[in-house]
């Protein structure tokens, strides 16, 4: 290995760079970007003013900041269901008058006063909903002129009660425990704010009304089409958004009474600065609580933080202006780029070096021959993609198509076929247990099974999650082969868990450990999983000893053994270190040795790229996925090997022109039956010199 | 300076110079299988070059001169070193090996010290010589270390070079404006006087061009692909490949390419159902490009990714048939005139 070799193998041990793909494919990641902005803004101000992590200092800003956030999340509300409130300012002043009104002029007790100032936001929100909902005005200009009409409401108002208002003093600690007062050391208005945003928060992720919310948000037209009744969440969404700029008005009102003419005025350009800064979607069905809160904090420290740096009042709106114009452009772009940049950097190949392939000339014992020439064809032209052939006590054959179904090709001629099930998914490796039911690992799907009277039961589609796993390890995405331990449990092998069954070629690209055998044990109905990081493991088959199973990893080429019973519990064994092609299912020969079949064939230009990383990204990158280069697996073979790794003879077919591709095989009463997942036909060859009453049912349970 | 950032700037992206398109089988290149339905195919290993003399159809394969009797190849001559390329000459035939000698009608033989003839053209009585590179005889390291010091020279009593630095020429043609040389690694037919190009951005490497009634024919003989336009910008993937891999199994294009399963496959090549579709991703496939006048592509004959006449070296129609070499089959088609024009 030359130096540089060692290089870009230390580079790709140490960085992990499946990792960004992974975690830009989560859905939290839309709330990274404003968490790194409070992040930097906290530590810029932090650092620029002197007693800025204060007591008095913080306390100001969150007792501020809980009626702030009240209006973010109304605006969060109202945006995920697609549309605008530009009325919260306007609201959040005539709360402030009321409640003032109802607390110092008519003396109603302080849960009155909160109830009817929340009821009359929700009622100028009703109106909002009405229009804009039921009458379908658009939501910037009707809210644009409540916004008008509410505020010359307050006006007037304020003409007439100011002074009385202002000569008042209420008689009620309850009112000043609201404005001054505190709830477990935190001010009032925080642990209302909190506790709103808690409830749309499980409102918008976990209830009806939330998901259709977001459903209405993302597309009117799908929402209507799948029956939810856009024009009334609409609405609600309006009385919502008053009720809380209401509520949040009510705060204001308790925390300084006083009725000002310029009390809510340009708010809602920071409350949607705030919403948007987030990360909640203009264009609606994106949005969420804690984006409401991150951008909400935010602006409330800008703001803040502006005035006591002495910025004068123009010049922090002007900066809240710049801030909301970036904001919705980063929106725009990350919204419209975010699965292009997902697409180009998700596919990682890692550094894989392979053993220096064995010749396949005369002296191998991988040389050249035409010995699957002469197979047979079964089902020609009436099977798509047989992965996996087994037979029955009966020599019925039973094979997977890509349709979903479980095909049964009935004895003795096996001209005739019926659909034995219908499990859907991509039926792939499959084994007998005791009871004669047909256990399938399913593409997509997890393991199944499907018993004589052809009930199909789902065994397992999920395992224990790792923990440090960024990707959701614990579904089933590609349950390959397995094979049944003496006691029952089933070993089973997931070939990758990064991508789903149409796309396991860029797994090949990407030749990682993204692979990992997994038990089901049917006794406690237990999934757990028992080998990770495998190179796309695939075949699997118990040896004779009931302690360990053999097992292939395909872009590894290499069989391993694994004991999971006996003295050498828990190890792993090299079997054949270095196949000279890609190894797919395992399968018990009539002798007590192995049959294992190569669906491809290495190439030398590909096993260079293999130890050139960066040479596969970019490939991914640039070029069509059906102009990737891939090893050749137009052309495989059979083959038989013992325990030791001594392999014993090997089936061609050269040029695959009577079975290309071979992914699986079963021998079966003196004859080999082959599988190959992109074929049309089952194939058929009469081995010489075998036991021809052998039978892998009673190989594994013995007589019936 | 801006070039050269900008130029890393596409290299990172990937847009622009290091954008791997390739320009799709359209227009007068709709893919077809035209050359696989030819009616007659005549089997001739390792057949190369092509040229009529006195109505006889003659055809080059490794160092053996063989001419076409009824439907028979029958061996003419035989040479010591394998023939580069073949033109009708004063009444005879010129054969230039690829040792750079000559072999005249007359029976002198004219040494020309080049190393990669590649084709052969008459301009009023003197030769006119393509010679794909000053460095590499393979085609296939030439294309992979990009090379362009190519060059044409005439045959003027002494040796005169009238171009160089071309990327592989591979053909020419001599009409009434000069002499038209097809540049295999730019893909492109350009007028030598004035450097005009006639005939850019082709989707396959062009090679020889011979003449036609009211045209040419071009002979294109390998396909580009995605696949190799990318290895091409990977100069380090490349190196290592040209040092540690087999010539046979290079990602490269081929004249003939499936044939061992120690090639790369590429993943619209894997076989469905039994089938390798016609439209998989190939490194070799047959183009018999028709020009007329002016250089321009009325039509085309091709045998595409799952056909049988792969690896065109060259065309040649005469006496209302038109004889194509396809040399990574080891075949000549003969179709009937007019196909494709």
């Amino acid at each position: 290995m030359t130096f540089t070799d060692r290089l870009i193998r230390a580079r790709y041990r140490l960085i992990p760079d499946h990792l960004l793909g992974e975690i830009l494919s989560k859905r939290w990641v839309d709330n990274a970007l404003p968490m790194l902005i409070l992040i930097l803004v906290v530590a810029v101000f932090g650092a620029l003013i002197p007693g800025f992590f204060g007591q008095a200092s913080l306390t100001n800003l969150a007792r501020q900041w809980g009626e702030f956030g009240l209006i973010v999340l109304a605006l969060t509300v109202v945006m995920a269901a697609g549309g605008i409130d530009l009325s919260v300012g306007s609201i959040f002043a005539l709360g402030n008058i009321v409640a003032l009104a109802l607390i110092g002029l008519v003396e109603l007790p302080v849960p009155v006063v909160m109830l009817l100032t929340v009821a009359c936001g929700a009622a100028v929100g009703l109106v909002n909903g009405l229009l804009v909902g039921y009458l379908r005005l658009r939501a910037f200009l009707t809210t644009l002129v409540t916004l008008i009409i509410v505020r010359a409401a307050v006006d007037m108002l304020l003409l007439k009660y100011a002074v009385a208002i202002a000569s008042a003093f209420p008689d009620s600690d309850l009112w000043y425990w609201f404005g001054e007062g505190s709830f477990l050391s935190l001010p009032v208005s925080v642990v209302v704010a909190l506790v709103v945003a808690l409830i749309v928060h499980l409102t918008l992720s976990r209830a009806r009304l939330g998901w259709q919310v977001l459903a209405v948000g993302g597309s009117r037209r799908s929402a209507h089409n799948v029956g939810i009744p856009v024009r009334r969440v609409i609405c609600l969404t309006y009385v919502t958004s008053g009720a809380l700029a209401a509520l949040s008005g009510f705060l204001f009102a308790s925390r300084l009474g006083a009725a000002g003419a310029d009390i809510g005025i340009g708010l809602e350009i920071a409350a949607l600065t705030a919403a948007v800064l987030g990360g909640n979607s203009l264009g609606g069905g994106r949005g969420s609580a804690a984006k409401a809160i991150i951008g909400s904090v935010i602006v409330m420290i800008l703001i803040n933080s502006l005035v006591r740096l002495g910025v004068t009042s123009g010049g922090s709106s002007l900066l809240l202006g710049v801030v909301l114009l970036v904001a919705v452009a980063a929106d725009m772009r990350w919204l419209k780029n975010r699965h292009k940049l997902l697409s180009k950097v998700y596919v990682s190949p890692t550094w894989a070096d392979l053993p220096e392939a064995p010749p396949t000339t005369e002296a191998s014992p991988y040389a050249l021959n035409d010995r699957l020439r002469p197979v047979e064809a079964i089902g020609l032209g009436a099977i798509d993609g047989p992965e996996d052939v087994i037979l029955d006590e009966d020599d019925h054959i039973y094979v997977g198509n890509r349709t979903g179904d479980i095909v049964r090709f009935l004895a003795p001629d096996y001209t005739r076929q019926e659909v034995f099930a219908h499990v859907g998914g991509r039926p792939l490796g499959m084994a007998f247990a005791p009871d004669g039911a047909l256990l399938v690992c399913i593409g997509g799907m997890g393991l199944y099974r499907v018993g004589k009277d052809r009930q199909i039961e789902k065994l397992t589609d999920e395992t224990n999650r790792s923990w440090f796993s960024v990707i959701d390890d614990s579904r089933l995405r590609l349950a390959d082969d397995l094979d049944v331990a003496p006691d029952g449990r089933v070993y089973f092998s997931e070939a990758t868990i990064r991508y789903d069954m149409h796309e396991w070629p860029v797994d090949c690209l990407e030749s990682r450990g993204n692979g990992r055998i997994i038990c089901y044990d049917p006794n406690t109905k237990s999934t757990r999983t028992v080998l990770k990081n495998l190179v796309f493991p695939n075949g699997i088959c118990m040896t004779h000893d009931g302690q360990s199973f053999l097992f292939a990893e395909t872009w590894a080429c290499r069989i391993s053994r694994y004991y999971f019973d006996g003295p050498k519990k828990g190890q792993v064994e090299a079997v054949i270190p270095d196949l000279p092609g890609f190894p797919d299912n395992i399968n018990r020969a009539s002798d007590g040795t192995y049959w294992l079949a190569l669906v491809g064939m290495r190439t030398p230009a590909f096993d260079l790229a293999l130890r050139m990383p960066g040479f596969r990204q970019r490939m991914a990158q640039r070029v069509a996925p059906d102009e990737w280069m891939f090893p050749n697996i137009n052309t495989g073979c059979v083959l038989r090997f013992d325990e030791t790794g001594k392999v014993l003879e090997t089936f061609w077919d050269l040029g695959g022109e009577s079975h290309p591709m071979v992914t699986s095989m079963r021998e079966h009463k003196g004859h080999l039956y082959i599988g190959g997942i992109s074929n049309n036909r089952v194939g058929k060859l009469k081995l010489d010199g075998v036991d021809p009453a052998w039978t892998g049912p009673q190989s594994y349970w013995g007589q019936a | 300076m801006i070039s050269g950032l900008k130029r890393r700037v596409d290299t990172f992206f990937g847009r622009g110079e290091a954008a791997v398109t390739v320009p799709p089988l359209d227009g007068a290149l709709r893919a077809n299988s035209a050359l696989d339905e030819a009616p007659l195919r005549l089997p001739l290993e390792g057949v190369d070059a092509l040229a009529e003399v006195a109505g006889v159809v003659h055809a080059s394969a490794g160092s053996v001169l063989y001419a076409l009797e009824g439907d028979v190849w029958a061996e003419r001559q035989r040479f010591d070193a394998p023939i580069a390329a073949l033109s009708a000459y004063r009444d005879g035939l010129a054969v230039a090996l690829n040792d750079g000698s000559i072999h005249l009608p007359d029976g002198s033989r004219l040494e020309t010290g080049l190393h990669a003839i590649t084709a052969m053209a008459v301009e009023g009585e003197t030769l006119i010589l393509a010679n794909g590179s000053e460095h590499n005889t393979d085609w296939q390291r030439d294309l992979l270390q990009r090379g362009a010091t190519g060059s044409v020279w005439r045959c003027d009593g002494g040796m005169t070079r009238i171009a160089a630095g071309l990327a592989w020429p591979s053909g020419l043609a001599v009409d009434a404006g000069g002499i038209v040389v097809a540049e295999g690694w730019r893909h492109r037919l350009v007028r030598l006087a004035g450097g005009q190009v006639l005939l850019s951005d082709l989707p396959a490497y062009p090679g020889r061009l011979s003449k036609a009634p009211g045209g040419w024919w071009l002979s294109a003989f390998a396909p580009r692909s995605q696949l190799v336009e990318f290895v091409l910008r990977e100069p380090g993937y490349r190196q290592r490949m040209m040092a540690e891999v087999p010539m046979e199994y290079w990602v490269a294009p081929k004249l003939r390419s499936g044939h061992s399963f120690y090639e790369s496959l590429q993943g619209g090549g894997v076989k469905q159902l039994g089938k390798l579709k016609p439209w998989a991703p190939t490194m070799s496939a047959g183009f018999c490009i028709r020009l007329d006048e002016q250089f321009q592509p009325t039509g085309s004959l091709q045998s595409r990714a799952d056909g049988q006449t792969h690896g065109v070296t060259d065309a040649l129609e005469t006496q209302g048939r038109l004889h194509v070499a396809a040399k990574g089959d080891g075949l000549v088609a003969v179709l009937p005139q007019g196909e494709g024009a």
